[in-house]
């Protein structure tokens, strides 16, 4: 491990690498949704108006000045940390984001954690005994669940869960009918919860699964594993201990890799299941060409993804003693 | 799925489910949740006619009329009415004692307010139509309201439901921006309900008006919007019973449902979203070959109408024989030229228009721009027109980008609408066909067509009073535009709801549909 010099340094230029990608995604976003044909006066004010009524409206909204003053004037209010003004619900963005990314949170992080620990599991497993029967099975399903797209899967699961044995409810974050608090509230939440958080786990879950085992199944092949089983340390304690330390530096990369997934997956995996989250929000207001929303989402996703590869980088610097800096 | 996951995934269900009350639908205390598939955003529906906006405020506000089952104003916020001076003058009287759902009375400036601070500047139909027609709403005192015209103007009191004239309180939108002000956020109205709540991307609560002017109503204690944007999901949810009401149910999913005991699958035309609806296909009449008659008249022989309601639209609906849907029955004529399918007949035309087959029998080749829910439309149309020797490329696109393409940018050869006839063919038919209304915008005259003796006719039949005298116009409108093609009708949408019995007496004519519904054991 190296001295914490050259450490502050790196971190420091991770740091600045971020902001930049940041402020490149901002620019970007902003253009394209811009460039994309179609205007958020229709979408806000509907059918049937006359060309001065909507001429009045884009003018309101300073939609009719050019693309960059338009984006002056939005860079402007984001270095103060003001979003600008959502079309689609007439309140600032920043009302809006605070609003919808609890429900983004708690969805991207039940989704993480259960495809890591559950991923992890498996793959330990599987790797401790490769070719072994489970681990036919777990690499068949892994497979599946990873190139199934999550909307098909989402479905599946509603079918299956909600329609036919009506266990779990098909769509939405807690129960419309009813007024709960407290307790029953949160098991109201958890019980909504189940299925999204699945559908959203279920693709990462495999490649954690997969990237375990290939881990473990090497880490199982080194000269000091072999050295510890001819000490007679148990082969259980083997693979916990010694084994699946060494799995776990491939596994954060990963993490920080792919939570960047989970965050695009969200998108689909909230509009399918109704979640009130930041993915719903960013596909709507694409749809409805909120473009203040629009950007001002994305440069909140896009701000989370960077934040958990840096995370996973520095991460792995303490847990691979091969890694160094400087 | 690996079974440590079915495991935990049953547990956690199971006690959930414990925990959890049943659904239960009694009398008075009824909660109705109905499912809705967008955020309705800010709340004013005076200055907006967003389909996700007016299923929830159509239920909080009124209008000065409603509208029954067969599309007659009757009394709401106006307990009556006369028509003076050659049909230029409404003169309303207004219902005593309604207040807001914050105490304050209801009085004529509400309706002065709404109309000239919101209506006539922002909501985009009411003013299109109203604008240069009204010459001013006067207010005699607090419970007379006059609506001085231009000219007479027959539909007037069909544009004044609420979902194209909701009235909204002065004493809480004077003096603040109606558009993007703080009242639209808690909207406060007349109507049946009040508004209680709304998490955005989540629900709008609602909950019963104790004070609400028709005695009795509304039926239920508590109404939820519940915002599932995927249709598939608002079924399920439909089935499990989490939702009462689904606005739309899409083809494959209407026989399961029909099957499903609890659950009614009916056919509603009308509502806040648009009532009255026809599919049509949109050549651009600026463009060759489409520009020719024979090759419109040609096409329209080549599709299939029939084969497409059945296996595009499930059979949700009729082939459309013309421009006004066949729902709109005072209006509607079936005496107008027909294009029954015949392949042969076409190749003749095409023939004639001097489209000649070359090699691979290919006549010529345009592109269909449509919105990814088309899709299907497009793959036959594509197949029916490969018959005759059209080629069919198609562009699927986003909605948005597709309505400025094709209604905006018009730089489409082929395109789609589902234009709306609304509860009056002035509403909703005129501004398909007139030459005043060629965009560049959304659901205008997307064909471009121009024929002043139409435009004549749509003019004179807004005139009177009379249904007889207006239909005697509209049947002459449907002759020429049958004969002239300028676009072709598919279907004449018969858009199917889903509800479960548990309630009945949703209105599905109107966007007021929840006011009479009530629990079904209650009755």
């Amino acid at each position: 491990m190296t001295a914490s010099g050259p450490r502050a340094r790196w971190i420091m230029s991770r740091v600045a690498l971020a902001v930049a990608v940041v402020i490149g995604v901002a620019t970007l976003t902003f253009a394209l949704i811009h460039l994309a044909p179609g205007d958020p006066i229709y979408a806000l004010a509907g059918d049937g108006g006359s060309p001065e009524y909507y001429a009045d409206m884009r003018a309101k909204y300073g939609l009719d000045r050019p693309i960059a003053e338009q984006f002056g004037r939005y860079a402007k209010a984001v270095a103060v940390a003001d979003f600008g003004y959502s079309f689609m619900y007439q309140a600032p963005v920043a009302r809006v984001l605070a609003q919808h990314a609890p429900a983004s949170l708690l969805l991207g992080f039940t989704a993480l954690i259960l495809a890591t620990s559950a991923g992890f599991t498996i793959g330990m497993i599987a790797g401790a005994r490769p070719d072994g029967p489970f681990e036919a099975v777990t690499t068949a399903l892994a497979s599946i669940t990873y190139s199934a797209p999550v909307f098909w899967t989402g479905q599946v699961l509603i079918v299956v869960f909600a329609v036919k044995l009506r266990l779990l409810p098909a769509g939405g974050m807690t129960s419309a009918r009813e007024d709960l608090h407290g307790l029953s509230f949160a098991l109201d939440v958890v019980k909504h919860l189940v299925l999204p958080a699945m559908t959203l786990s279920l693709p990462f879950m495999a490649v954690v699964a997969r990237v375990t085992r290939a881990a473990i199944s090497e880490t199982l092949r080194e000269p000091y594993i072999l050295a510890a089983a001819a000490r007679g340390v148990p082969r259980r304690r083997i693979v916990t201990k010694h084994a699946a330390v060494n799995a776990l530096a491939p596994l954060v990369a990963l993490v920080g890799e792919h939570a960047a997934g989970v965050v695009a997956g969200a998108a689909l995996t909230e509009a399918l299941f109704g979640w009130p989250g930041l993915g719903y929000l960013m596909l709507h207001a694409a749809l409805h060409r909120d473009y203040p929303l629009v950007t001002s989402t994305f440069i909140v996703i896009s701000a989370s993804v960077v934040f958990f590869n840096a995370a996973a980088d520095v991460a792995c610097t303490y847990l691979d003693p091969r890694i160094t800096l400087g | 799925m690996t079974l440590w996951v079915r495991v935990v995934l049953c547990a956690v269900a199971t006690a959930a489910a414990g925990c959890s009350r049943g659904t239960t639908t009694e009398a008075p205390n009824a909660t109705l949740v109905v499912a809705l598939n967008g955020d309705p955003g800010a709340m004013n529906p005076a200055v907006t006619t967003s389909g996700n906006t007016h299923p929830v405020t159509d239920q909080i506000f009124n209008g000065l009329v409603g509208l029954d089952e067969t599309l007659n104003p009757v009394p709401e916020l106006a307990e009556r009415w006369t028509i003076e001076n050659e049909g230029r003058t409404y003169r309303f009287a207004l219902r005593r004692g309604v207040t807001w759902h914050d105490g304050q009375p209801f009085t004529s400036a509400d309706v002065k307010f709404t109309f000239e601070q919101a209506l006539l500047k922002y909501h985009s139909r009411t003013r299109a139509a109203l604008q240069d027609l009204l010459e001013g709403v006067d207010t005699p005192d607090d419970y007379t309201a006059v609506f001085r015209l231009r000219r007479a103007y027959s539909p007037l009191l069909q544009r004044l439901d609420v979902v194209e004239a909701s009235i909204i309180p002065q004493h809480l939108y004077a003096g603040q921006d109606v558009l993007a002000g703080e009242a639209a956020h808690h909207p406060v109205g007349t109507g049946p309900f009040r508004f209680v709540s709304y998490a955005p991307a989540d629900r709008v609560v609602l909950e019963r008006n104790p004070g609400y002017f028709r005695a009795g109503l509304p039926g239920v204690a508590r109404l939820v919007f519940r915002i599932l944007p995927n249709a598939a999901t608002a079924v399920a949810a439909l089935e499990k019973g989490e939702v009462d009401y689904v606005g739309s149910v899409s083809g494959p999913e209407v026989e399961r449902l029909r099957r499903s005991p609890g659950i009614a699958v009916v056919s509603g035309t009308g509502g806040s979203g648009g009532s009255v609806c026809e599919d049509v296909l949109i050549p651009n009449l600026s463009r060759r070959p489409l520009d020719d008659l024979r090759v419109r008249r040609a096409i329209a022989m080549a599709l299939d109408r029939q084969f497409i309601v059945d296996h595009v639209y499930f059979g949700q609906g009729r082939p459309a024989t013309g421009p006004i849907s066949h729902l709109l029955a005072w209006a509607y004529s079936r005496d107008v030229r027909q294009y029954p399918h015949d392949l042969a007949g076409a190749g003749r035309l095409l023939d004639e228009a001097g489209v000649k087959a070359g090699r691979g029998g290919e006549r010529f080749a345009i592109t269909f721009t449509h919105a990814n829910t088309q899709q299907r439309l497009g793959q036959a149309i594509r197949e029916q027109l490969k018959a005759v020797g059209i080629t069919v490329n198609l562009e699927t696109l986003d909605f948005n980008a597709q309505v400025d393409r094709v209604f905006v940018k018009k730089t489409f050869d082929l395109g789609m609408a589902s234009y709306c006839n609304g509860v009056d063919p002035d509403i909703g038919v005129r501004r398909v066909y007139v030459s005043t209304n060629i965009g560049p915008f959304p659901f205008s005259n997307g064909a471009g067509y121009r024929n002043p003796r139409v435009d004549q006719l749509f003019d004179e039949a807004s005139r009177f009073s009379d249904r007889a005298a207006r239909r005697l116009r509209y049947v002459e409108i449907q002759r020429i535009l049958a004969d002239d093609v300028p676009y072709f009708w598919i279907i004449d949408s018969e858009g199917l709801r889903a509800y479960r019995t548990a309630f009945s007496g949703f209105r599905l004519w109107t966007g007021a549909f929840v006011e009479a519904v009530r629990p079904a054991a209650a009755r």
